[in-house]
């Protein structure tokens, strides 16, 4: 740090800051929730928006908050589409297996821009300093990487899928640009191997455990049980513990494989992408500490009933703010979207019927 | 209509990350002007009908935005402008009044429940008239093909024993009733399904070789299964579930959103209860059906309860498996419940 004081591109180095609260967020989303089941699901569009406005406003880089632009009604719209959609899906496809053969099919083929028309939606209605996010990919991409490349990964028996996987975030993160300036990605491949394998051997090495575990326990209760005591009594005991024993295996290992991966890609993407000129970004996800939020944060949910969910959301993303660091460059404050500046920010002026986002979420 | 306000913030043009200390001020009339606060150089300027207030959100500063993309943010987030509208601030005020977030604490749960238990059920039952014949037919003929590629080979029960449960397939469709071409019965032998029988929406109900075979000693146990089945398609039960599953998820994906990672496969599992929980009621409904028409053509309902017991003797490891928390994974309502309802006097 010292000697740069001339160098006129100083960044401006910083975690980003999270100042959202659990006990303010819970009231907007136990309340939210009531208007939504009061009004049959209507009110979930202003629901969502309000959330995200409350998320994205909270979230701060270099003291400026992001913004989220869209508007109930867009999010309504294209709720409405999903619900007829996803409901035709539903209807066909319980009629007749050929039916749902053949929508599977179109499916595929249709997801690729569903998926693209969502990125672009959510990404121009994501705002940082008054300057919109973008999303550049088209058809043809999305069906190459999202149902080609991991198509092909099956025949391979998988072995291609953490190459897949790569292509994947390259082709998102390339495709993302703010301000008129793309973001630059460098991957590497055997960062996404290095990555798969470990979450691989977390799982097995979880499923050890639990099989010597379930090993000693057994041999102690037959010991116990064996001599004398109530066999049947034990084995509806084991009846009954077996499964909840085998789903919190399940979710131990999912949250454990899943937290391995995630850490280590995500650290690896932002170490890898900038935007040049403008930040450079870094992440510092650590597996234990992040496998043992996601495991409190769904203990919480069960043992709460659900009430603890927007507690965990909060405390999910200060902590994804809190392993992140951004460095700004001057060339922030002069950032100019020539596009947005000829359009009405009010959004009256007739938007195409799919400019929304097809999704029930 | 307020005086006029001043208030300390951030200004920012159209589509520009510059950004300025800014002070703006609103007078009575509603215009607005902004001005840099440093050099003192207006910003902008605008008409009421140019400028918008955003969401009112707790916690948050409610920025005003022009028409032409420019914004300008308070710099105290608790700020609430005078002028705003009583609705716009009405949500913020029920999401942090403690009376409210009480009632929805209490409320939500509830609904919730009432929506998927009762409000559901009775909408599928009323859209299920709607759904055209030709469609269950459909339906029905597609499954059994599929089905018989996959699952069933032709019977190989002895001619006597497929003559008698004709017989009384025969006899029940017409003493009670029903049309007869609504209604088709075949005979399979099923590796797959075992001791079973199951109905398709079109009317088609399939017994197994192994189910008659257990039961052939009690002709009458096997008119019970066959009643139960016939119930299945008087019911419309096929349709109903898949009206009341897709409401239901509907209703879970619409209100919950997308939750991330592992509460998502919560939500998922979730939603399989609540369909086998569907699934369990319609059963008992058939059931009820089986032993009411029973009754009707001068059988006891005990010979329900004998079918049952033989199915339950068959998979008598099921019986002892069959606690309290697994019955919530089953699609049938526990095998016991189903004998003692049948044999209550």
């Amino acid at each position: 740090m010292e000697n740069n004081i001339t160098t006129p591109a100083q960044p401006r180095v910083d975690k980003v800051a999270f100042s959202g609260k659990a006990g303010e967020f819970f009231g907007i989303w136990i309340v939210n929730l009531l208007l939504s089941i009061v009004t049959l699901g209507i009110y979930s569009a202003w629901a969502k928006v309000r959330t995200n406005q409350y998320f994205y406003g909270h979230t701060r880089i270099d003291q400026q908050p992001f913004r989220y632009l869209a508007t109930p009604l867009q999010i309504l719209k294209g709720r409405i589409i999903a619900v007829i959609i996803f409901g035709l899906f539903f209807v066909l496809s319980s009629l007749s297996p050929v039916f749902a053969l053949l929508l599977a099919l179109a499916f595929m083929f249709a997801s690729p821009w569903l998926i693209v028309q969502s990125l672009k939606f959510n990404l121009r209605m994501t705002s940082y300093r008054n300057v919109r996010f973008a999303f550049h990919g088209d058809y043809l991409g999305a069906l190459k990487y999202f149902v080609l490349l991991p198509l092909l990964s099956v025949f391979t028996l998988y072995l291609a899928m953490p190459w897949a996987l790569k292509k994947i975030d390259h082709y998102l993160c390339s495709n993302i640009s703010f301000g008129g300036k793309k973001l630059q990605i460098n991957t590497d491949t055997s960062s996404y191997y290095i990555a798969a394998l470990l979450a691989m051997a977390a799982m097995i090495g979880l499923g050890f455990v639990v099989a010597i575990a379930a090993f000693i326990i057994g041999m102690i209760s037959a010991a116990t049980f064996g001599s004398g005591f109530d066999g049947d009594a034990a084995l509806g005991a084991v009846a009954v513990l077996l499964p909840i024993a085998m789903f919190a295996v399940y979710f131990v290992g999912f949250a454990l494989s899943g937290a391995v991966y995630q850490s280590l890609i995500r650290n690896h993407l932002f170490e890898r992408t900038e935007l040049p000129g403008v930040a450079k970004f870094k992440s510092e996800m650590q597996v234990i500490p992040f496998m043992w939020l996601i495991l409190t944060n769904l203990l919480a949910i069960i043992v709460t009933l659900g009430l603890a969910y927007p507690w965990a959301k909060i405390r999910k993303a200060a902590y994804m703010a809190s392993v992140t660091t951004v460095a700004v460059y001057p060339g922030i404050n002069s950032l100019v979207d020539e596009a947005q500046q000829n359009s009405n920010a009010f959004g009256e002026e007739a938007a195409g019927l799919f400019d929304v986002d097809v999704s029930l979420a | 209509m307020p005086g006029s306000v001043t208030v300390r913030g951030q200004f920012q043009h159209s589509g520009s990350s510059s950004l300025y200390a800014a002070e703006l001020v609103l007078d009575s009339d509603g215009q607005l002007s902004v001005h840099c606060h440093s050099s003192g150089e207006q910003l902008a300027q605008a008409a009421p009908a140019d400028y918008r207030f955003g969401s009112v959100i707790p916690g948050l500063p409610v920025e005003l935005r022009l028409r032409d993309g420019a914004v300008f943010v308070p710099d105290d987030s608790r700020y609430r402008w005078p002028q705003l509208s009583k609705g716009a601030a009405m949500a913020e005020r029920l999401e942090s009044h403690k009376m409210s977030i009480l009632a929805a604490i209490v409320l939500s749960p509830l609904l919730l429940w009432w929506i998927i238990v009762d409000l559901m059920p009775m909408l599928a039952g009323a859209a299920v008239p709607w759904v055209p014949d030709s469609v269950k037919q459909q339906m029905g003929r597609q499954t059994f093909y599929s089905l018989q590629q996959t699952a069933l080979a032709p019977t190989e029960l002895p001619a006597a024993e497929q003559a008698m449960v004709r017989y009384h397939w025969q006899m029940a469709l017409q003493q009670l009733q029903l049309e007869q071409q609504e209604y088709r019965l075949h005979l399979f032998k099923s590796d797959f399904f075992g001791a079973n029988a199951f109905a398709l929406p079109d009317g088609t109900v399939v017994m197994t070789d192994q189910l008659v075979s257990l039961l052939k000693d009690n002709p009458d146990a096997i008119l019970a299964v066959l009643l139960h089945e016939i119930g299945h398609v008087e019911g419309q039960h096929s349709v109903r579930l898949i009206a009341q599953s897709l409401g239901a998820t509907l209703v879970i994906g619409i209100v919950f959103g997308n939750p991330e990672g592992v509460a998502d496969l919560l939500l998922g599992s979730g939603s399989v209860l609540l369909q086998n929980a569907f699934s369990r009621d319609m059963e008992r409904e058939a059931d009820q059906f089986a032993i009411a028409k029973l009754t009707e053509l001068g059988k006891s309902p005990q010979a329900f309860a004998d079918a049952m017991s033989a199915l339950l003797a068959k998979h008598s490891d099921e019986a002892d498996t069959t606690s309290s928390l697994l019955k919530y994974l089953s699609t049938h309502p526990d095998t016991r419940e189903r004998i003692e309802q049948a044999t209550q006097p």
